[in-house]
């Protein structure tokens, strides 16, 4: 009786003890699918903060200018973890960006965070064996930027709101990029809420992301384009009086109502006569002035990390005459970015070749060795060099005898243009784009001072300045 | 006798062997927590000391007693749990460290008083009402007077002591279940009543089934503790079915547990937030779902090898060194270490099976059968929540989780589960 009863419990006994271990060792698969074939979606998720306190115990890497001059580094908290420090501090506020555990990142510290905390490193998967190289720090980020022109065109600016885009044309490296009002990135974490809500908008980074009227700079890429279409040669004389009608109601006039006479293209770009450019757009039409604009890139993103904001077009099939006589000199709706005019400015100075823009030389480990390295490329061509080479002749005109004087440097041959862009939000636009030395182009640059008035006065002078440190 | 004595002595040595390598994993992980953060303490290490000395002295009293013939593996198997979970109280947090060695010296001590108490397990059948009382009692201590502590409230507090009494409550219901079984099981399979197609004992014998599944189906409501629930009534169903050898009993018991459930999900907004987050954690992470979805970022954050102990990020599990602790590992000692945990765990539970099929008292069979069923069940419960393998419930982590009431209980279980294994005759391998 009695091993009756045990051999059914027996019996029972197996085939629940069979279940239970058979429900564990599914579980045992489960985990295995969650840890291992679910790794890298759980790991990588956006709510997974483990990267940022990862990143935060590592030492980052160092982010230096073109001549090693340091701009960012990261120096021990006395809590075991890592604070960033910024010698340069608003100077390179929106180029170097800041790092905050609260605020997030912006400018290169956003773009290569992945190499300068070292977190993108493959040999991750390792797990524990890791941490035999895990107190290293990060890679250092080389800039293009020149600290001391950097510094320069920052201080040009003075307390004006605007921005300074300077590029080596031949290159396409960004050697100075300013936006002002500016921020500390030292400070962030304390001065966010006055940062973050101040009218003038410190933490937008102008010089890609603040969109204006090019005013009067864009003839110069109008002048090509007639050139171009042999709408024009540098015989061809027009007749200014001061003012065109077009259609029944509109009239273009001069900035300051006066009448430039009898004038050929590069005597009406050096005087920035709207009349002849506004004669010359119509000339151009609605099709050949958006295929301008299309040749010049103001169409096409950068794609890469210099997050700039795409430029505004005006629907060219759309535009009434008078529209379109003012999107030829740079008003209208058409808005752009300062460093679509810094590099417009480039292809004249780099034979109608334009060269991608470009902010990081070179990502090196900290025991030196090079893990990236930029090479200069070429964008576009949007001009031939014998039509840009005429160009560069017309802007060497408008510095030596016309808007443009405020650049004149001794013993230096510059090319530029002025603009005075009108706006709905005050006071004209100040703008300066050019290069120099016209001969030997090291340096092309746009300048534009928000609300700054003419910008042959305000805008050329800060201009000066800037070549006069880079070509020192 | 000469052949007994050989066999005895290769148990002796298994055991040793084997509780010298768990206490090398304990030594190890402490040394690496230490080492990594910097803060090697003479106190821990004479803690430690102190720690292996007790189990070593604990094997070496029960290889020398009377009895020679317990299983070999049970102890160290325990001790390298032991040694992982003091090794992650240590990381996780260094300040009770102190406080679970007292418990695990505590839990020892237990283990060995248990030994040797149960030794006389058949005597304890003729109390087998007191046990279902006392069990009974506790659960409802816990349902009356619980207090929430950690987002459970099945904490019940005595001036200084505070305890979970459904730790303890479990071995006295799992004792009065198998009195009560081995005398009734005749009646249980035979004596049934036709209700049209479905073939039921008179109601008079599933009368304690039903009252384990209302406590079962209260412990629910009240306390919102799904796991006890399950566990107790997963505890009761087996062991009918065990008993009895009916699969309706089974059948009948999932019926009435998806009847309750069910009438709880459509009643009670916290069942409905426990399902939805199971069902769907991401539709909500960072509000209800967080626990969990920060314990699968720890999972799978650790991979295969884990990030290295102190090198992960478990403090952003909430209550990650009791209900969590196993993702901790994971994180930490990635699959490798979860994996032995879980692989631990399914050994000791065959175990337990294995003790209770070389045992020949019926009693005892299903005391072995119920400890084994209830250790499966809670391993079960607490991986499958922390995996949303299975939805989340309460439960700690038995050796593992920092925890004064799961470590004695559980010891006080295993105790049982080695005074059976002795009464295994002499020749079984």
């Amino acid at each position: 009786m009695h091993l009756n009863i045990t051999d059914k419990f027996y019996k029972n006994i197996r085939g629940v003890a069979f279940s239970l271990i058979g429900l564990l060792v599914i579980l045992f698969f489960y985990l295995a699918y969650v840890q291992i074939i679910q790794e890298d979606f759980l790991a990588n998720h956006p709510l997974n903060h483990r990267a940022l306190e990862l990143a935060a115990k590592t030492q980052h890497g160092t982010i230096v200018d073109l001549h090693g001059e340091k701009l960012a580094v990261s120096i021990p908290d006395g809590s075991g973890g890592f604070k960033r420090k910024y010698p340069y501090g608003p100077i390179t506020g929106h180029v170097v960006g800041y790092d905050s555990a609260k605020y997030g990142k912006t400018g290169i510290e956003s773009t290569y965070s992945g190499d300068l905390t070292g977190l993108n490193n493959p040999l991750r998967h390792l797990g524990p064996i890791t941490s035999i190289w895990k107190n290293q720090p990060g890679n250092n980020v080389g800039l293009t930027i020149d600290a001391r022109l950097q510094e320069t065109a920052y201080k040009a600016l003075g307390t004006k709101r605007g921005a300074i885009v300077a590029i080596s044309p031949r290159t396409g490296a960004i050697l100075a990029m300013v936006s002002k009002p500016s921020f500390d990135p030292n400070s962030i974490d304390q001065s966010w809420d006055t940062v973050s809500q101040a009218a003038d908008s410190p933490l937008l980074n102008r010089s890609v992301q603040g969109l204006y009227p090019p005013g009067s700079t864009l003839k110069v890429m109008i002048a090509e384009a007639v050139l171009a279409e042999k709408i024009a040669d540098r015989n061809r004389i027009f007749n200014c009086n001061g003012a065109l009608k077009i259609g029944p109601d509109y009239i273009l006039t001069e900035s300051n109502h006066q009448a430039h006479g009898k004038i050929n293209l590069e005597e009406a770009l050096a005087v920035s006569c709207n009349i002849t450019f506004g004669t010359l757009s119509l000339e151009l039409g609605r099709n050949r002035m958006e295929k301008t604009f299309e040749r010049y890139g103001f169409n096409r993103p950068l794609g890469n990390d210099l997050q700039e904001l795409s430029s505004r077009l005006p629907d060219f099939s759309r535009l009434s005459d008078g529209e379109l006589a003012q999107t030829g000199i740079g008003q209208g709706s058409l808005l752009v970015t300062p460093i679509r005019m810094a590099m417009l400015a480039s292809s004249f100075a780099n034979q109608g070749i334009m060269m991608q823009p470009y902010l990081v030389n070179q990502v090196t480990a900290p025991d030196g060795t090079v893990v990236k390295r930029f090479t200069p490329k070429k964008w576009l061509q949007p001009s031939s060099p014998q039509l840009a080479d005429i160009i560069k002749q017309m802007m060497i005109t408008v510095v030596n005898a016309g808007t443009g004087s405020g650049t004149r440097l001794s013993g230096i041959s510059v090319a530029g243009k002025t603009g005075t862009a009108e706006n709905p939000h005050g006071a004209s636009h100040a703008w300066f784009i050019g290069f120099a030395p016209a001969d030997d182009p090291q340096i092309a640059i746009a300048v534009i001072v928000e609300n700054g008035g003419s910008g042959g006065e305000t805008a050329a002078p800060i201009a000066r300045q800037i070549f006069a440190q880079a070509l020192r | 006798m000469g052949l007994y004595k050989m066999m005895d002595d290769s148990l002796q040595l298994q055991e040793r062997g084997l509780l010298l390598i768990a206490s090398l994993i304990v030594i190890t992980g402490v040394l690496a927590v230490s080492l990594a953060t910097n803060s090697l303490d003479s106190k821990i290490l004479a803690l430690l000391g102190c720690l292996i000395a007790c189990w070593l002295s604990i094997h070496l009293i029960l290889r020398h007693s009377s009895h020679r013939n317990g299983d070999p593996f049970f102890l160290p198997l325990a001790v390298m749990l032991i040694g992982i979970g003091l090794t992650m109280v240590l990381r996780l947090k260094p300040a009770l460290f102190l406080y679970q060695s007292i418990w695990v010296i505590a839990g020892l001590f237990c283990f060995l008083f248990s030994v040797f108490f149960f030794r006389h397990l058949e005597q304890l059948s003729q109390y087998k009402y007191l046990c279902g009382m006392i069990g009974i009692v506790l659960l409802l201590i816990a349902i009356i007077f619980g207090v929430d502590i950690g987002g459970h409230r099945s904490w019940v507090i005595l001036g200084p002591v505070r305890f979970q009494p459904s730790e303890f409550a479990k071995i006295f219901i799992i004792l009065f279940l198998a009195a009560y079984l081995t005398e009734r099981h005749e009646l249980l399979t035979s004596a049934t009543k036709h209700y049209g197609p479905l073939v039921l004992p008179h109601p008079r014998f599933i009368a304690p089934l039903l009252a384990i599944w209302g406590l079962a189906m209260v412990m629910f409501v009240v306390q919102r503790d799904l796991g006890s629930a399950l566990l107790y009534f997963g505890i009761t169903i087996i062991m009918v079915y065990i008993a009895s050898g009916r699969l309706t009993y089974v059948l009948l018991g999932i019926i009435l547990f998806f009847i309750g459930s069910f009438a709880c999900y459509k009643l009670y907004a916290h069942v409905q937030v426990r399902v939805d987050i199971w069902l769907n954690p991401w539709a909500d992470p960072n509000g209800k779902a967080y626990q969990i979805v920060q314990s699968l970022f720890a999972l799978g954050s650790g991979g295969i090898l884990g990030s290295g102990l102190t090198y992960g990020f478990p403090q952003m599990i909430p209550e990650v060194h009791t209900d969590f602790i196993f993702a901790a590992i994971g994180e930490e000692l990635g699959f490798a270490g979860s994996s032995a945990v879980l692989i631990s765990y399914i050994l000791i539970i065959y175990r337990a099976f294995k003790a209770a099929l070389e045992t020949i008292n019926p009693f005892s069979i299903l005391v072995a059968a119920g400890l084994a069923v209830s250790f499966a069940l809670q391993i079960f419960l607490i991986i499958g929540g922390v995996t949303k393998f299975f939805p989340l419930t309460g439960i700690t982590l038995p050796f593992v989780s920092y925890g004064g009431s799961s470590m004695v209980a559980n010891f006080i279980l295993l105790g049982m589960l080695f005074a059976i294994s002795e009464e295994r005759p002499k020749h079984a391998p």
